[in-house]
């Protein structure tokens, strides 16, 4: 088989793969930046539980409309945003989290489960779950365009406060910045879990999020170097899992984040392996 | 000004009817055993943690500094020593704009005089504790701020770094500021901090350092 037939005749000779890939490429470009911010604001638990929380208002989504792109999103997002502002209230108020957000993570997952399969199918269960990038449409496409661009250009305007925040919050709050960065990140991770819906469904959003970001910071760069980083490690993990997934007939969501956590552990592996070799790396 | 400050987490007290007046230009520590609420005071003060009752009369609020214990940082950020330091002067770059050389030059200046000049392009994850705890003194130094709080500044730091930092404050004090420092060495408190505010989730004594001092061993 020749490279052309290998990498470029899939893309070239089917047109949900064109979409599948673009897709793709456009939800890599905001989730560079959201998944580094989740992974330096030690948060990636939080961004898997979202990810959830998306769930039950997608399920309900589903019941008043069946599979249409828009009413998942809107319910997957309505719920997101509740989840998060909850979760939010729940942290000011006491320290024992993580036994929160947990439990936020199942009742969610289940509720959503319980609701699409009580007007639904097992396909519609699966589809809700792992997500169809292979089904993508013109419109899903437009949306998920639409987010990431959202996402990307509020990243940049918010740079320098999101940043801040995410090491030294105190200080944030002591030079009084007073607008409310503290509910602007999780709102773009749930805006960008919801673009990832779609094609990677509640289970699988987060990790084209996080995977790729986590690679990106074993290479121990500045939160932009890594940013750039992750985003190049999205694209290339998506288009590795989508042949993959179309060589070896494979399911092709759970493939494309196989491939984004095959560059992590090949940057964990990397990376340790350079710092043995010189010695006077960072320090402790 | 203090005036029946009252914090609570949860159903715990951490401070109750704390009242009295930081004398403008004043260099007090802040002592009291574990849990007396010497913390929660300054972060009171600082506006970051919500009275349950009271009220905190601070006409200098806008030009506070507040330099909360070391552990509150996350070092394994990837920032420079200088972008660190660089950021005392937000109130003057704000959150969209880019800090100009003039204020790039001043970081570089209070660098100097904790003496990390030849250190501003490392990472933050790179330096010492001590070290740490001199670039965010030099952060506090470009914030220029009239009042400056600082929570057990010299927790963990080698005597020489104590010394640069204590000099420090002293200069702020020289400089007419109003400086708060919660401590836990008595010994320098009776040497370098004129008054002293004795907590024990309520103000114990508060006044000249000889007579308010001796209230703690009691």
């Amino acid at each position: 088989m020749s490279a052309h037939a290998l990498l470029v005749e899939p893309f070239e000779s089917l047109a949900f793969m064109r979409a599948a890939l673009v897709a793709c490429v456009a939800l890599a470009l905001s989730n560079g930046a959201v998944g580094t911010l989740l992974v330096l604001r030690r948060m990636s638990l939080d961004g898997d539980v979202l990810g959830h929380a998306v769930m039950p208002g997608a399920a309900v989504g589903f019941l008043y409309a069946g599979p249409s792109p828009t009413f998942l999103s809107l319910g997957g997002l309505a719920s997101g945003l509740a989840v998060a502002a909850l979760a939010g209230v729940i942290t000011t108020e006491q320290a024992r989290r993580d036994a929160g957000l947990v439990a936020f993570y199942l009742i969610a997952l289940s509720l959503g489960v319980v609701l699409v399969a009580w007007r639904g199918s097992n396909v519609d269960v699966m589809r809700v779950l792992f997500g169809t990038v292979l089904a993508i449409d013109q419109r899903a496409l437009l949306q998920i365009a639409a987010a990431s661009s959202v996402i990307l250009l509020a990243i940049a305007a918010l740079y320098r406060p999101l940043a801040v925040g995410s090491f030294d919050p105190a200080f944030l709050r002591a030079v009084g910045a007073r607008a409310p960065y503290r509910a602007v990140f999780p709102t773009l991770v749930v805006l960008a879990l919801v673009a990832s819906f779609q094609a990677f469904g509640t289970l699988l959003a987060v990790g084209p999020m996080l995977l790729p970001a986590a690679a990106a910071r074993c290479w121990g760069l500045g939160v932009a170097a890594s940013m750039a980083l992750a985003t190049g490690f999205g694209m290339v993990a998506s288009a590795t899992g989508l042949l993959v997934s179309y060589h070896g007939n494979l399911p092709s969501g759970p493939a494309i984040v196989l491939a984004a956590g095959l560059l992590f552990g090949l940057s964990l592996v990397a990376t340790n392996a350079l710092r043995r070799l010189t010695p006077i790396g960072r320090g402790a | 000004m203090l005036r029946d400050v009252t914090v609570r987490y949860g159903r715990r007290t951490a401070l109750e009817a704390v009242s009295g007046e930081f004398a403008s230009g004043s260099l007090t520590a802040v002592v009291g055993a574990n849990g007396a609420g010497k913390s929660t005071l300054l972060a009171a003060i600082a506006g970051v943690v919500q009275l349950a009752d009271g009220a905190i009369d601070c006409p200098a609020r806008q030009q506070l500094a507040y330099l909360p214990q070391l552990a509150a940082i996350d070092r394994d950020y990837p920032l420079t020593v200088s972008e660190l330091i660089t950021l005392g002067g937000w109130r003057e770059f704000g959150a969209f704009r880019a800090p100009n050389t003039a204020l790039r030059a001043r970081a570089a200046a209070s660098a100097e005089i904790v003496g990390l000049a030849g250190r501003l392009g490392r990472v933050i994850g790179e330096l010492s504790v001590g070290e740490l705890q001199r670039a965010l003194f030099a952060r506090l130094i470009l914030q220029n701020a009239v009042v400056i709080l600082v929570d057990e500044p010299f927790a963990a730091v080698d005597a020489q770094t104590m010394s640069v930092l204590l000099d420090q404050i002293t200069r702020w004090h020289q400089e007419g500021r109003t400086v708060i420092a919660v401590l836990h060495d008595l010994e320098l408190v009776r040497a370098r901090f004129p008054s002293t505010l004795v907590l024990a989730r309520r103000c114990v004594a508060w006044g000249a350092t000889e007579t308010a001092l001796p209230a703690m061993a009691a």
